[in-house]
C-alpha cells in the first residue's frame, strides 16, 4: 500500500520522530511505521497528536533538535496545522522535515477537494508529488535529502490512488537514526522578530531559485514519446499514471509526448514553457487544481483547467482522462454507459452506542437546531439529528453563534454532537468559549473511547499510545469541568432510562433554568473495537407490533427490516449486535428477548 | 503467462471480505510474476457502504483504476452492487455474482423497493453469469466467514495464475487454524467454476 510505502521510505531515511492525526486517506502512514518500528526494531518515536497543528509543532521541535522528523494528516489537516506550516518555511529546519498530506480529489471521504500542492505553493514549501506506490518510497527519501539540504520542510503530496493502491515494492534499508547535531541557539532565526523575517523572507526565496535550478525534479521529463510530437501532455502524481496506461493502450494516442514532473512546486516554469513552445498544443492533467498551468507564462495553446477543457470539480478518473486525451487528439468520444443505482448510504454500525444517544435527543430536544461534527457519527443525518457538519470542533464553536443568534418567537434551542477524539482535537477551546460567554446550549460528547471512523486510533483518554507504550490517560469529566462546566454528567448510552432523565436534566440546567451551557457524556466503547464484548443476545418482534415503523424510521436499525409481502418486521439475526435498545423504546412492547 | 493485462473488479458491501479477497488475488498475481496495481475506496465503506477494489496486472501496469467497459471479471458479492458496477464490464467480461441482497437504508426503512428480479436481468446481458450461493457453500465446507474465499475460487478459474500460487499465498496470509477450510473453500469454487 501506498501509504505503507511512505511510512518505509520514513524509516530508510533514518528519521527519528514521527507524528501524526488519523484521517482517510493519510491513516496507514502512522500505522505502518508502528509497525516497522516493532518488526525491525527502529528506534523511532511514534505518537498519534492530539490534532494536526501539534502533529507538525512536534516534528519541528523534533527537527530543530537535530533529528529527521516527519508529520502526517489529511489535506484539511494541513488547515489545522497551517500557522506554524507558513512560518516554519520562513524559520527554516535543521533535521529534514517531512509532512505527508494526503490529498483526497473525488471527495471519497473528505470536507473538500483542495490541491495541498497549491497549499505549499502559499506556504513557499516544496511539493513532491508521487505516481505510483514505489514512487512515494523513493520521494519520502528524496524528501528528507532535500528538508536537509535547503533547511526547508518538505511536503510531500500523495493522493488516495497512490495512498490506498497496492504493488510489489522494492525495498532498501533501514537507516540508523540521522543526527545533525544538537540545537543551537540563535534567537535571531528560531524566534524572529518581524525585522528578521524579512530577512528570512528573502532566504526563502532564495532557497526555491536555487531549488528551481540544481534540482532536476523542478523540470518535466519525457515519459513517453520522442519530443516531436504535435500535442504535449504535462502531467503529475497520481493522475499520470491514468495518462500513461491509456495513452500506451491506444494506437490512435501513440503520437502523444507526456511529460511528468515530480516536483510539482516550486517548478521551473522556463522548462514548462519549453514545452508548451515546442508543441502545438499542450494538454494539461494534474489534480485538482491548476498549479503547473498557473506557472506557465504563455498559455495560448494550453488545454486545462484555466481554457475550461479540464473539469473544475471532481475526481479525473481514467474514464475523464481518456475522454480529455481523445478530445485534444481531435479522436471521437466514447460513448458511456451512466451508473444505474441509487448509492448506497452508508449507517451507523448494529449496536452503535451513538445510535440510541441520536434516538433519544432527538425525543428530548424536539425541534432544536443540531449541530454536528466530523466522525462516524456525522451519520445521525440518517436519524435526523445532525443539522450541521463544517469542520472538526465546529459543533461546539457553531452551537455558541446559534445560541447567541435567537429568532423571536424561536425556542433557540440548540444541541450539539462531538465525538471523544474531535473533542480533544479542536472542540475544548471552544467549549471555553462558549462557558466564558454564557452561551446557551447543550452539548453531548459522543465518548466510544477511540477513533472509530479511521479505524480506531487512541485518544488522549487512552492508557496507552500509538506503539501500545503507556501513556497518561486524559479523563474527559476533569477536563470539562477544567473548562468551567458545572453540569457534567456522564451516562451509558445502552441504558435507556439514565440516558433520558440525564438528557433531561440537561434541557431543565440550560434551557429552563438559564444556566449556560451544560454537558452529557455518553459512555460506550465502539462495537467495532477488538475486544469489545458483544452480546449474544437476541430478541424477536412479537405479534403486538403494530408496524409504526419508529424501529426502522427513528432508530434506523440496519438489523430492524419490513418484510413487505407478509406485513411484518424482522430482527436480521445475523446483523442484530444484542444492544436490545429497540426492546426499551419499542412503542408497542413488541421486541422481546428470545428465550425468555 | 499471456501478454495481456488483466482488469478484475471485485465489488459488495463493507464487512463482506472484499478487500481480504482482493489482496490474496493481487500477491498471487504478483508472486507468479505479474506487474500488479491494486486500489479500493475505504473510509465510510466500513459503515454499510459500497467497497469496490480494483486488481489490475499483467506485464507492465501504472494505473491502479479500472474503466468502465474494461473490466475483464466482475466479481460481486452483492446483488445490487452488480448492477450498480456493470458498466465497468467489458463486452467479452464474465460476470460471478453472490447470490446474496444486503439491503441499504432507503430499502430496510421502507423507503424504496429492492430491485427485483436482479439475477435474471444479468443473466439477460450475460448468459453465462456465474451464480453462486456463497453462504451455502461456505456452510458446507465449515465455517460461514470463508465466502469471500469460495469466490476467489470461483474467480481464479477465468485467469491466468496456477492454484497453487493461491494456495502459497492463502497460507501465508492466514492463521494456521483456518488455512484448511479456507484452502477448501478456495478449491470448492474452483470446481464450481469448472461446472
Amino acid at each position: 500500500m501506498g501509504n505503507e510505502a511512505i511510512a518505509r521510505g520514513v524509516i530508510e531515511a533514518g528519521c527519528g520522530v514521527a507524528a501524526a492525526y488519523p484521517g482517510t486517506p493519510s491513516s496507514e502512514v502512522l500505522e505502518s511505521l508502528v509497525r516497522w518500528k516493532k518488526e525491525l526494531g527502529h528506534p523511532i518515536y511514534v505518537e498519534w497528536s492530539i490534532n494536526e497543528k501539534v502533529a507538525f509543532e512536534i516534528a519541528y521541535g523534533a527537527s530543530l533538535a537535530g533529528n529527521r522528523a516527519m508529520a502526517a494528516m489529511k489535506m484539511v489537516g494541513l488547515n489545522v496545522a497551517s500557522d506554524p506550516f507558513l512560518s516554519a518555511a520562513y524559520l527554516g529546519v535543521r533535521g529534514g522535515l517531512v509532512v505527508v498530506v494526503a490529498d483526497d480529489p473525488g471527495p471519497h471521504s473528505s470536507q473538500t477537494e483542495q490541491d495541498s500542492r497549491f497549499f505549499g505553493w502559499f506556504a513557499k514549501v516544496p511539493v513532491l508529488d508521487p505516481g505510483t506506490p514505489q514512487e512515494a518510497l523513493a520521494m519520502a527519501l528524496r524528501a528528507f535529502e532535500l528538508s536537509e539540504k535547503y533547511e526547508l520542510p518538505v511536503l510531500l503530496r500523495p493522493c488516495l490512488r497512490v495512498c490506498h493502491a497496492r504493488q510489489n515494492i522494492r525495498l532498501g534499508n533501514p537507516a540508523p537514526l540521522k543526527d545533525v547535531g544538537r540545537f543551537a541557539r540563535n534567537w535571531t532565526r528560531w524566534a524572529a522578530i518581524p525585522k528578521y523575517r524579512l530577512v528570512l523572507h528573502g532566504q526563502l526565496n532564495e532557497k526555491l531559485q536555487t531549488i528551481i535550478q540544481e534540482e532536476p525534479e523542478s523540470r518535466p521529463r519525457l515519459v513517453l514519446g520522442d519530443g516531436r510530437a504535435e500535442l504535449a501532455v504535462i502531467t503529475s502524481g497520481s493522475v499520470s499514471s491514468h495518462v500513461r496506461d491509456i495513452a500506451a493502450a491506444d494506437d490512435r494516442l501513440s503520437g502523444l509526448d507526456v511529460y511528468k514532473i515530480d516536483l510539482p512546486y516550486p517548478a521551473d516554469a522556463a522548462a514548462l514553457q519549453e514545452v508548451v513552445d515546442t508543441h502545438e498544443r499542450t494538454l494539461v492533467i494534474e489534480e485538482t487544481y491548476p498549479v503547473l498551468e498557473l506557472q506557465l507564462k504563455d498559455r495560448r495553446t494550453v488545454l486545462g483547467r484555466l481554457s475550461g477543457h479540464v473539469p473544475p470539480q471532481g475526481e479525473l478518473v481514467p474514464e475523464i482522462v481518456e475522454d480529455l486525451l481523445r478530445s485534444a487528439a481531435d479522436i471521437p468520444a466514447l460513448e458511456r454507459t451512466p451508473v444505474e443505482v441509487k448509492p448506497r448510504r452508508p449507517s451507523l454500525c448494529p449496536g452503535c452506542p451513538h445510535r440510541p444517544a441520536f434516538f433519544m435527543i432527538r425525543k428530548t430536544f424536539e425541534n432544536a437546531v443540531y449541530t454536528g461534527d466530523i466522525g462516524c457519527y456525522t451519520l445521525g443525518i440518517n436519524m435526523g439529528a445532525v443539522d450541521t457538519c463544517l469542520c472538526m470542533g465546529a459543533s461546539v464553536g457553531m452551537a455558541g453563534g446559534l445560541a447567541k443568534a435567537p429568532r423571536p418567537g424561536d425556542e433557540h434551542r440548540v444541541v450539539a454532537t462531538i465525538g471523544d477524539s474531535t473533542f480533544y482535537h479542536a472542540g475544548v477551546p471552544a467549549l471555553i468559549n462558549a462557558v466564558h460567554t454564557r452561551a446557551s446550549f447543550v452539548l453531548v460528547i459522543m465518548d466510544n473511547g477511540t477513533t472509530a471512523m479511521t479505524g480506531g486510533q487512541p485518544t488522549p483518554a487512552s492508557p496507552s499510545l500509538a506503539d501500545g507504550s503507556p501513556g497518561t490517560a486524559v479523563d474527559m469529566e476533569r477536563l470539562v469541568r477544567g473548562c468551567g462546566v458545572d453540569h457534567v454528567q456522564v451516562v451509558d448510552p445502552y441504558d435507556h432510562a439514565a440516558l433520558k432523565e440525564t438528557l433531561e436534566s440537561a434541557r431543565k440546567h440550560t434551557f429552563d433554568e438559564g444556566k449556560g451551557v451544560s454537558v452529557v457524556i455518553t459512555r460506550r466503547p465502539c462495537v467495532r473495537m477488538p475486544g469489545v464484548e458483544i452480546s449474544l443476545q437476541r430478541f424477536r418482534i412479537t405479534e403486538q407490533c403494530d408496524l409504526c415503523m419508529s424501529c426502522v424510521r427513528d432508530l434506523e436499525c440496519p438489523a430492524i427490516h419490513y418484510v413487505k409481502g407478509e406485513k411484518r418486521m424482522e430482527i436480521d439475526q445475523d446483523l442484530c449486535a444484542g444492544c436490545g435498545f429497540c426492546v426499551q423504546v419499542c412503542p408497542s412492547q413488541a421486541v422481546e428477548p428470545k428465550g425468555a | 503467462m499471456s501478454d495481456k493485462v488483466y482488469n478484475v473488479l471485485i465489488v459488495g458491501v463493507g464487512g463482506q471480505g472484499i478487500i481480504l479477497a482482493s489482496d490474496v488475488l493481487s500477491r498471487a498475481a504478483a508472486r507468479y510474476g505479474y506487474d500488479v496495481k491494486k486500489n479500493e475506496i475505504h473510509g465510510m465503506a466500513q459503515r454499510g457502504g459500497s467497497v469496490s477494489s480494483h486488481v489490475r496486472f499483467g506485464k507492465s501496469v501504472s494505473s491502479p483504476i479500472i474503466k468502465t467497459g474494461e473490466a475483464d471479471v466482475l466479481l460481486s458479492f452483492e446483488q445490487i452492487e452488480a448492477v450498480r458496477y456493470f458498466p465497468f464490464l467489458a463486452e467479452t467480461g464474465k460476470v460471478i455474482l453472490n447470490d446474496h441482497k444486503i439491503l441499504p437504508p432507503a430499502v430496510f426503512t421502507g423507503k424504496q423497493e429492492y430491485p427485483p428480479d436482479v439475477i435474471e436481468k444479468i443473466k439477460a446481458k450475460v448468459p453465462d453469469a456465474v451464480v453462486v450461493d456463497g453462504l451455502a457453500v461456505a456452510e458446507q465446507v465449515g465455517n460461514p466467514r470463508v465466502v469471500n474465499v469460495v469466490f476467489l475460487g470461483v474467480l481464479s478459474a477465468f485467469l491466468d495464475i496456477p492454484a497453487t500460487t493461491y494456495e502459497e499465498v492463502l497460507k501465508e496470509s492466514l492463521k494456521p487454524k483456518l488455512v484448511d477450510v479456507n484452502l477448501k473453500a478456495f478449491h470448492q469454487g474452483r470446481a464450481l467454476a469448472a461446472a
